[in-house]
């Protein structure tokens, strides 16, 4: 993500993970999150410092933009952010031959991209719905919704994560 | 060297994965909305702005929906006004001018959550016309919720649909009052606790403000009981269908309570 137009195309995922916080109502049963293809799409080169820092300010940033509960989605998003090299060479690379700055689908197949990114985004739901329904709703509705949310926001940032894939 | 350099690195890795969840967590814990909304007042005016435009467009296009909301709500208090002309006449005689232990303000809801957890409005009514943190906001169908924040021109109501926000309620025929919660699921749908379980309450029985606090006036309308489970053996718990559609909010009125602050210095005194 060194190229302006991936920059440009990261701060538009950005802007839309907004507009779905703030305008997209689907019910209480669903939360679509886009962070965890932002945190996939930090350079793989970068320190996991700087990828937790990154994580952060993009979940305070959500946060506080959408009038969420400070913290949430910052919480939900480090903790996605520090395992995910460990989570690369577990999943999509395990002879840690990899050049490749950012994973892409194209280079690693739909089956492995698609292991790497539900993994990161089931790490970040799971946080995310827990500290925000816990103690206040069954286990049920939380698991509940935690399926629907996946499901949905694996699907979508699939979807979002194609037109990378032509990049030279 | 390069071990060490590598054991360094994982520890102050480690080291900053659990500051960083640790302010998370924090600012989930003690996640203050006046804090909040106090220090991003520059990036809030500008949203509130762009908030209020959109709020505009989102009406235009519900306004036959809205109008006859409105009109039927006038017709209400035509009807209530007759009411009150045809009991001026008896109270000519009383020379003290009461003053009304409530008063209102009206407002329009330019941004509006209802599918989260920890629902929320921003109304266009700010410090400039007198609204103020803790006063109530209600429509003629209903409670909406606690004014949380304000700037100068806009007011940060926690909505009634927040899983952490009660409101005190009775029932219409009996009195019998509980606190009255949103489950967190349905919009349309909230819970009365801690009615004794002698108390007969059937479908269809309305539910109105108790007036208990000094937030809400009492005998609002707020729903309907639409059935009724026994609580851990002592108390019964009411499912309610309320009478607002908190997806189209648009008119509120912004309680202020007149009598609030003597209210208040009473407790004071009592402590």
């Amino acid at each position: 993500m060194k190229r302006p137009a991936d920059i440009i195309y990261c701060i538009l995922l950005f802007l839309l993970q907004l507009v779905i916080s703030d305008y997209v109502h689907l019910g209480p049963w669903i939360s679509l999150c886009l962070l965890p293809l932002l945190i996939l799409l930090i350079p793989l080169s970068r320190s996991p410092h700087v990828v937790m820092l990154i994580a952060f300010g993009l979940g305070l940033g959500l946060d506080i933009l959408s009038d969420g509960v400070p913290g949430l989605n910052a919480f939900a998003a480090v903790l996605a952010a520090a395992p995910r090299k460990f989570l690369y060479r577990l999943l999509v690379n395990a002879d840690r031959q990899d050049k490749t700055e950012v994973p892409l689908l194209r280079d690693n197949g739909l089956l492995k991209y698609l292991k790497y990114l539900g993994v990161l985004t089931a790490i970040y739901l799971a946080a995310y719905t827990l500290v925000d329904c816990i103690s206040v709703r069954p286990l049920g509705y939380i698991a509940a919704k935690f399926l629907i949310s996946w499901v949905a926001s694996t699907a979508l940032c699939l979807l979002l994560a194609l037109p990378i894939q032509n990049r030279s | 060297m390069k071990n060490r350099y590598g054991l360094l690195s994982s520890l102050t890795a480690i080291a900053l994965f659990i500051v960083l969840e640790t302010v998370a967590i924090l600012m989930v814990v003690n996640g203050s909305v006046v804090q909040r909304y106090k220090v991003l007042g520059a990036v809030r005016s500008i949203e509130s702005w762009f908030w209020a435009r959109t709020s505009k467009l989102t009406y235009y296009l519900n306004y036959k929906t809205e109008n006859e909301r409105l009109a039927a709500e006038n017709l209400q208090l035509r009807q209530q006004l007759a009411g009150y002309a045809a009991a001026q006449a008896q109270l000519d005689s009383v020379v003290r001018i009461i003053e009304p232990e409530y008063t209102y303000i009206g407002a329009t809801v330019i941004r509006n959550s209802v599918d989260r957890q920890h629902n929320y409005l921003i109304l266009d009514r700010g410090e400039k016309e007198g609204v103020a943190p803790g006063m109530g906001v209600v429509t003629a169908r209903g409670v909406v919720g606690i004014v949380s924040a304000v700037s100068r021109h806009y007011a940060y109501v926690i909505s009634l649909l927040n899983t952490e926000q009660s409101v005190s309620a009775k029932l219409a025929g009996s009195g019998a009052f509980g606190p009255m919660t949103w489950p967190g699921k349905d919009p349309g749908r909230a819970v009365l606790a801690e009615i004794p379980v002698h108390i007969e309450a059937a479908p269809g029985d309305t539910v109105l403000s108790s007036g208990f606090s000094t937030i809400y006036p009492p005998d609002i309308p707020l729903g309907r009981v639409i059935e009724s489970k026994i609580s851990q053996g002592s108390s019964q718990e009411l499912s309610v269908a309320l009478f607002e559609d908190f997806r189209s909010l648009h008119n509120v009125y912004i309680v202020r309570n007149n009598r609030g602050a003597e209210i208040q210095e009473l407790y004071e005194k009592a402590r």
